[in-house]
Order: C-alpha cells, then sequence, then structure tokens
C-alpha cells in the first residue's frame, strides 16, 4: 500500500477578532480501511480555449484518463485552475455531469471526494475563450 | 476587507516511483475583484446521525453569483464511518473518517431543478463533522418581534 496525505491549512489574521488556524491532514484510504490508496491518473493538464462544456474526467471510459476509475468508494479529486486571477471576472466552472459545483477563479484550487461511477463525468465550463489551463489529479481505488 | 488564505499540500514517497509533493495557496477573493477578501464566515460542528439525508447548507439570496468557499471534515475515527455529500440530489462522493474536501461553492436560486443546497448524510455510524462556509453575505432573518 502507498501512504497519500492531503493537508489543508486554511487562516485569517483579520476575518474575526482572532486569529483563525485550521489545520487538518487525511490519509488517502481505500473505502472502510486503513489501507492506502495505491491507484492515481498522475498529474495531468488539460487546456481550453472553449467557452462551452469540456470534460475534465469521464469515468469508466476506454481509452480516456477516467478509463479505470470505476468504483464508488473512497476516490478523492484535486483540480486547480493554473490562470492568473486577471481583473477577477474571469472563472472555470466545475461541475459533476449538469450540476454546477462551483467557480474556480485563476489560482483557486479544490479538493473533493469523487463518486468515480459510470456517468459521474466532471466536467468544467470556462468564462469565455481565454485559454484556461487546469490542472488535475485523481486518487482511486 | 480580510486576508484568508487556503494551503494544500499533498504528499506521498511510496504512491509514485518518484516523490508526489505538491503544494498551492490560494487568497479568497469576492469573486469580480481583483485582491478584495471574503470577509464573512460561518463555522459549525455537528453530530449528524444516520438514516435522513440533510441540508447542510442552504441556498440564499446573499449568496447567489459570487464565491463561496466550503471546507468540511468528518471528525470521526472509526475508518468504516462516513457522510455522503451531495449538492440537491447529485451524490459529490463520499467522507470517510478524517477526510477533508474544500471547495467553491455556487449558490444557484435559477430553479429547482438546479437546487445547489449542500447535503449530507451519515452511513454505518453518526458522525461528527465540523464546516466552513467563507462567503459574501447572508440573509439575516427580521426578528418577528422587529
Amino acid at each position: 500500500m502507498a501512504t497519500t496525505t492531503a493537508t489543508i491549512t486554511l487562516s485569517s489574521f483579520d476575518i474575526a477578532d482572532n486569529a483563525l488556524s485550521i489545520s487538518n491532514t487525511s490519509t488517502f484510504y481505500t473505502a472502510g480501511t486503513n489501507t492506502g490508496i495505491t491507484e492515481t491518473t498522475g498529474l495531468a493538464r488539460k487546456k481550453t480555449s472553449s467557452g462551452t462544456n469540456t470534460v475534465l474526467i469521464e469515468p469508466g471510459v476506454a481509452n480516456s484518463v477516467g478509463a479505470d476509475i470505476t468504483a464508488d468508494k473512497s476516490a478523492k479529486v484535486y483540480i486547480k485552475n493554473t490562470n492568473d486571477r486577471g481583473d477577477g471576472t474571469k472563472y472555470v466552472t466545475i461541475m459533476i455531469l449538469t450540476r454546477e459545483i462551483g467557480r474556480l477563479y485563476g489560482g483557486d484550487w479544490m479538493l473533493i471526494p469523487y463518486k468515480a461511477a459510470s456517468g459521474k463525468n466532471l466536467e468544467f465550463t470556462a468564462y469565455d475563450t481565454t485559454e484556461t489551463t487546469l490542472e488535475y489529479c485523481v486518487f482511486y481505488e | 476587507m480580510a486576508t484568508t488564505t487556503a494551503t494544500l499540500t499533498l504528499a506521498s514517497s511510496d504512491l509514485l516511483t518518484d516523490n508526489l509533493s505538491l503544494s498551492s495557496t490560494m487568497n479568497l477573493y469576492q469573486g469580480g475583484t481583483t485582491a478584495t477578501g471574503l470577509e464573512q464566515m460561518n463555522y459549525h460542528r455537528a453530530i449528524i446521525p444516520t438514516g435522513t439525508n440533510f441540508d447542510l447548507i442552504e441556498e440564499s439570496d446573499a449568496l447567489k453569483d459570487n464565491s463561496n468557499y466550503v471546507y468540511i471534515i468528518n471528525k470521526n475515527t472509526d475508518v468504516t464511518d462516513y457522510v455522503t455529500l451531495s449538492i440537491n440530489d447529485e451524490v459529490i462522493g463520499h467522507l470517510y473518517a478524517g477526510d477533508w474536501a474544500y471547495f467553491p461553492w455556487s449558490c444557484n436560486l435559477s430553479a429547482a431543478a438546479t437546487d445547489s443546497t449542500i447535503e449530507l448524510e451519515a452511513n454505518t455510524h453518526e458522525c461528527i463533522v465540523e464546516y466552513a462556509l467563507f462567503h459574501v453575505g447572508e440573509t439575516l432573518v427580521t426578528a418577528t418581534d422587529a
């Protein structure tokens, strides 16, 4: 087994009267066990200059990056919009199928658990035709 | 404005042949701005019983069409305990004991069919979760005796 950890640190010295400091580390285990996840897509990049909907990950679809991602268990997905923030108006909308999760502005990242079942595509739509680059990685079993 | 940062570190020495070491830091800004930080936050700790899908973070007119960021962690320690995270009826995934998630959230009030309420259901055992919403605004409720 492998040991992969994800640590988040949320901090602010002025969002409240006292400083905010939240830090937690999770280890990526297979569902319901203490056995580390051993499968990953590796870190990948996808560029688009399209303002229309684009598939990022297609679970179980042959010859796609998601070909082996088929278990609705404890998969995790990391996605980052590597563009710079620019004027702050441009973002990438991240969706699971047609359901919008949220907007990643330039420099933003997200880490979510993933119901990696057939048909549960992760998709994105760029704000416009400005070239946008996403980095992403799936950890799965 | 406030300055809030979220930093992720992904690390493994044995998942791949070479070390995996990834770090990324972002500022939590208001949408449509170059550098204006989010100024409001809610932080909760809740015990989620099994058997029911609960609304965790509900839609609000003050939250729509802007930047909101959500952090959720399952604080249970039994590895078999997990919660299922959904946006309305669309399951995002499962958070097992110790797992956390962090993501932007679009509050979409356009129609019931695209209801964007964040929901959580505990499986196998009640789960203690902590969650935070960093947001642009809150719809305050006028007191009935106002």
